[in-house]
């Protein structure tokens, strides 16, 4: 357990819904947010939308976790894909939001088995097209 | 589980410097008041005591005495907690801290400073309300399990925590995981936080803080013949109607630590107003025709600052500078030892996870009183940017606010204490009472 954890908890959804994209690969992302004191499904993507579509599901101004499946060709020329988790904490969010969302982000991930990469953004260039890329391969 | 949210838990943070008291769920601590505090010895007071002791009245007097304050008495001296107390000048007082190379040395002056922040800052009733205290990144086991003891033992509080506060800091900003460069009045600390756990084996500190540049401020400037009257050393009276001039008062009983302390306490303001990091490696001949700064001392005198504004903050970055300030050579051993700013956060991260570095280079929190020294952060950013590797995404943040720049670990206690959900996590009173104080290091990681 890491310092200063929040003891937030994690709605059964949250797990559900993560084991349908991986498994079943019925949606292309899923954004979380923390509400009444536990970590919610706010929004899922079906597998048609894009990067950009996920990208302007986020709040400007308030913190949020999300997954998304990324598929994306090697060098090889091998159709791969891998699933990201990316933090986002935009600077303008309240620092309440952010204390809330970073103390309990630890026991968030461990409920979902299967993370891949890991992000965490603070305004949209830490998390453009190119870094997700870059970072697949 | 300790399941009390009725009441809000009290944060403390005991910096090397300054200590931060107040009530969780608020935006800025209540209280901030100063680390050290002034200690008279009492051995005469007390053998005086002594030799009447056969006396009735005498016993009855001692009895009475059994106030929060006879405790200060302990180890035979008087402390003077707060800035208040501090500021005024009392013969042989000396000014002490309760820290040595980072750590508390002394327990008996923290239970006073404690004890000044809940009952005379805060005036509450400890036995009501859990405390959240921050404390240093490398504390040792034993440093920790003392305090659960003073905090359960003395003040029986209902619940404890002890958070980290590079792990605050990060959170707060909105990571976690980050390196958080934490520039504070006694030391710097840098500390590389992955998914809120502290590496510990990475961890750097260097004595190097806004104490230190103080005292080099204070000694170039006494080297230029500038000499800093304490507060307490003048009286101004009115010789003509709005004419004002100082009067030299002699108290010789003064205590050299307390003079300094009060020199130290108008070289930090003047640090403040008028010092800036400078842009690159500071430079002798560069700054030597630079426009000189004016202040106002106390005693109404007007000094200028020159290259001193830049020189002095450029000591966290070239700590060997500090040798070619006059009066600056008892330190000198130390200075060339210390490490400047930018190389300790390159080798801090070198000490981490290769997959790991990536991210904390472009994830550098800076916090702590220093930090709010202008330019600093974009000083430091251009430093690493020429001295990191190539594939390296430099970004060093801090808070635009100065509250949360300067308060970035109170303030993340002070969230962390107030969410409904963090209360589960408390370390209880009776949880203490059945597992004891080393239970501390399972409840608090």
């Amino acid at each position: 357990m890491a310092n200063a954890a929040s003891g937030m908890a994690v709605n059964d959804e949250c797990k559900l819904k993560f084991m349908e994209l991986k498994a079943k690969r019925i949606y292309r992302f899923i954004i979380f947010k923390i509400e009444n004191q536990q970590v919610v499904v706010e929004k899922v993507g079906s597998p048609e939308e894009t990067y950009e579509d996920f990208t302007a599901s986020f709040p400007a101004d308030e913190c949020r976790y999300s997954v998304f499946d990324f598929d994306f060709i090697t060098d090889e020329n091998c159709q791969k894909s891998k699933i990201f988790f990316i933090a986002w904490a935009p600077d303008t969010a309240k620092i309440r939001s952010k204390m809330v969302y970073a103390s309990s982000k630890d026991r968030f991930k461990r409920e979902l088995d299967g993370i891949q990469v890991e992000l965490q953004a603070t305004d949209p260039s830490e998390m453009s097209l190119d870094i997700i890329k870059s970072r697949a391969l | 589980m300790y399941g009390g949210d009725e009441v809000s838990a009290i944060v403390i943070d005991l910096g090397s410097h300054t200590c931060k008291a107040g009530y969780a769920g608020e935006d800025a601590p209540k209280a901030v008041f100063p680390s050290v505090v002034g200690s008279i010895d009492q051995m005469e007071v007390d053998d005086a005591a002594n030799t009447d002791t056969n006396s009735g009245a005498a016993m009855e007097a001692k009895s009475n005495a059994k106030t929060p304050d006879s405790d200060k008495n302990k180890g035979k001296r008087k402390l003077f907690v707060g800035s208040q107390a501090l500021g005024y000048r009392r013969d042989q007082m000396e000014v002490v801290s309760p820290f040595k190379d980072g750590i508390v040395a002394d327990w008996d002056i923290v239970d006073n400073i404690w004890d000044h922040a809940f009952r005379e800052c805060l005036l509450i009733d400890p036995t009501e309300h859990p405390m959240l205290l921050a404390e240093p990144s490398s504390n040792p086991q034993q440093q920790r399990e003392r305090a659960a003891e003073l905090m359960f033992e003395k003040y029986k509080v209902p619940a404890l925590f002890l958070a980290k506060n590079a792990v605050l800091t990060s959170f707060a900003s909105g990571r976690a995981t980050s390196l958080v460069v934490d520039c504070g009045g006694g030391s710097t600390t840098i500390a590389p936080v992955h998914d809120g756990y502290v590496l510990q084996k990475a961890v750097a500190t260097s004595p190097i803080g806004g104490e230190f540049l103080t005292d080099c401020l204070l000694k170039s400037l006494e080297s230029k013949g500038i000499k800093i009257k304490p507060r307490y050393s003048f009286k101004r009276k009115e010789v003509r109607p709005g004419d004002f001039q100082p009067f030299d008062l002699d108290f010789p009983s003064t205590t050299e630590s307390y003079r300094l302390y009060s020199q130290r306490v108008i070289a930090s303001d003047i640090k403040d107003s008028v010092c800036r990091a400078p842009d690159s490696p500071y430079d002798e001949s560069a700054y030597a025709n630079i426009p000189m700064t004016p202040y106002e001392l106390p005693d109404g005198q007007t000094i200028e600052i020159g290259s001193d504004r830049f020189k002095v903050p450029d000591v966290l970055f070239n700590p060997p500078l500090a040798q070619t300030i006059p009066g600056m050579e008892s330190f000198s051993e130390f200075a060339l030892s210390a490490r400047g700013l930018s190389q300790m956060v390159i080798e801090s991260i070198n000490k981490c996870d290769v997959d790991i570095r990536r991210e904390l280079f472009s994830s550098i929190l800076l916090a702590g009183g220093t930090a709010s020294m202008q330019q600093l952060k974009e000083r430091l950013e251009k430093d690493l940017l020429e001295e990191s590797p190539q594939a390296a995404r430099v970004k060093v943040l801090a808070s635009g606010n100065t509250t949360e720049r300067r308060f970035s670990v109170w303030i993340g206690g002070s969230i962390l204490a107030s969410l409904g959900s963090f209360q589960q996590m408390w370390f209880s009173k009776t949880e203490y009472e059945e597992h004891g104080a080393s239970y501390v290091q399972r409840k608090c990681p």
